[in-house]
């Protein structure tokens, strides 16, 4: 799966907790979850579950750290990804 | 290092058998943290103290943030120490629209929180529709104030009007002065301003659903 395809996945994973469905369509690797999306943060360990659901992967709170704008979130996945291929 | 953090969780808009799943929690509480629940004896579900920890946890986030720009949330990194239920502690419902610190008699949940060598205390108010949360260097929270408030709408505009004009009313009354202003930093944590010269006031907001929420420290 590329880049372009994670991003395409993950819109579905980050929309039942952004308010602006306008702003998530228009998402690029430079937009933040919390400031851009206002995703609140009571979601984040949500996020990191259906993304894990997702993609079939496992992600420990250490590399979840890091998934702070959605291009952090792809390099998250895109490597983990890798790792169970 | 003057600093302050505060957290809101609605208790309404929370998944509450998702929280009751090890492979959430597990995800942001150790094995320590998940004994606390039986060391404290909590007469509180499980969801609840879940969600309690999580707030804690992202207070103490917000008081460290203020002054290292670069931290990232990482709630396993911040370890809560110890819970302590006041006697007789009981879940009863916030019927109110507004609560603060004002008359600070209350006996609150409290405890300790550690992020590396730091100690932070916190207290805590449990309400079955809410969980509100401040942490301080001081254990007596000398010089630190907190409030919440009902707010009519849940859009993040609304939420962030209504938190700054419920913090000014307190902020006026504290400090004396009627015309306070808050602006953002560069970094992003909310400064107040009187006639555009920055005070000496940490403050800090939070919201969740219809709640919002302030902290500040003198």
């Amino acid at each position: 799966m590329d880049r372009k395809a994670i991003l395409n996945e993950l819109k579905k994973v980050l929309a039942p907790y952004t308010e602006d469905k306008t702003i998530l369509e228009g998402i690029n690797e430079q937009t933040d979850l919390i400031k851009d999306l206002k995703i609140n943060s009571a979601n984040l360990v949500d996020i990191i579950i259906d993304a894990e659901s997702q993609y079939n992967i496992e992600i420990d709170f250490d590399a979840a750290e890091k998934m702070y704008n959605v291009g952090n979130c792809i390099d998250v996945i895109a490597e983990k990804m890798n790792r169970t291929a | 290092m003057k600093s302050t953090g505060n957290d809101i969780v609605a208790l309404n808009a929370i998944d509450i058998r998702r929280t009751k799943s090890s492979r959430f929690y597990s995800k942001f509480l150790n094995v320590a943290e998940q004994a606390l629940y039986q060391q404290t004896q909590a007469d509180i579900p499980f969801e609840k103290f879940v969600w309690l920890l999580w707030s804690v946890k992202e207070a103490a986030y917000k008081y460290y943030k203020r002054h290292d720009a670069g931290l990232m949330f990482s709630p396993i990194k911040f370890v809560v120490q110890q819970v302590n239920f006041p006697a007789g502690h009981a879940l009863t419902p916030f019927t109110g629209i507004y609560w603060d610190s004002e008359h600070n008699t209350e006996n609150y949940i409290t405890g300790s929180i550690v992020y590396g060598s730091e100690q932070l205390y916190f207290r805590a108010k449990l309400h079955p529709e809410l969980i509100t949360t401040v942490v301080s260097q001081d254990e007596q929270f000398e010089n630190v104030y907190w409030g919440f408030q009902l707010v009519e709408h849940t859009d993040h505009e609304h939420q962030s009007r209504e938190a700054i004009a419920f913090s000014l009313i307190k902020l006026s009354s504290v400090l004396g002065i009627a015309d306070l202003n808050i602006a953002k930093s560069e970094i992003g944590y909310p400064v107040v301003l009187d006639g555009g010269t920055p005070l000496d006031v940490a403050l800090s907001f939070a919201h969740h659903e219809r709640f919002v929420g302030y902290s500040f420290a003198l």
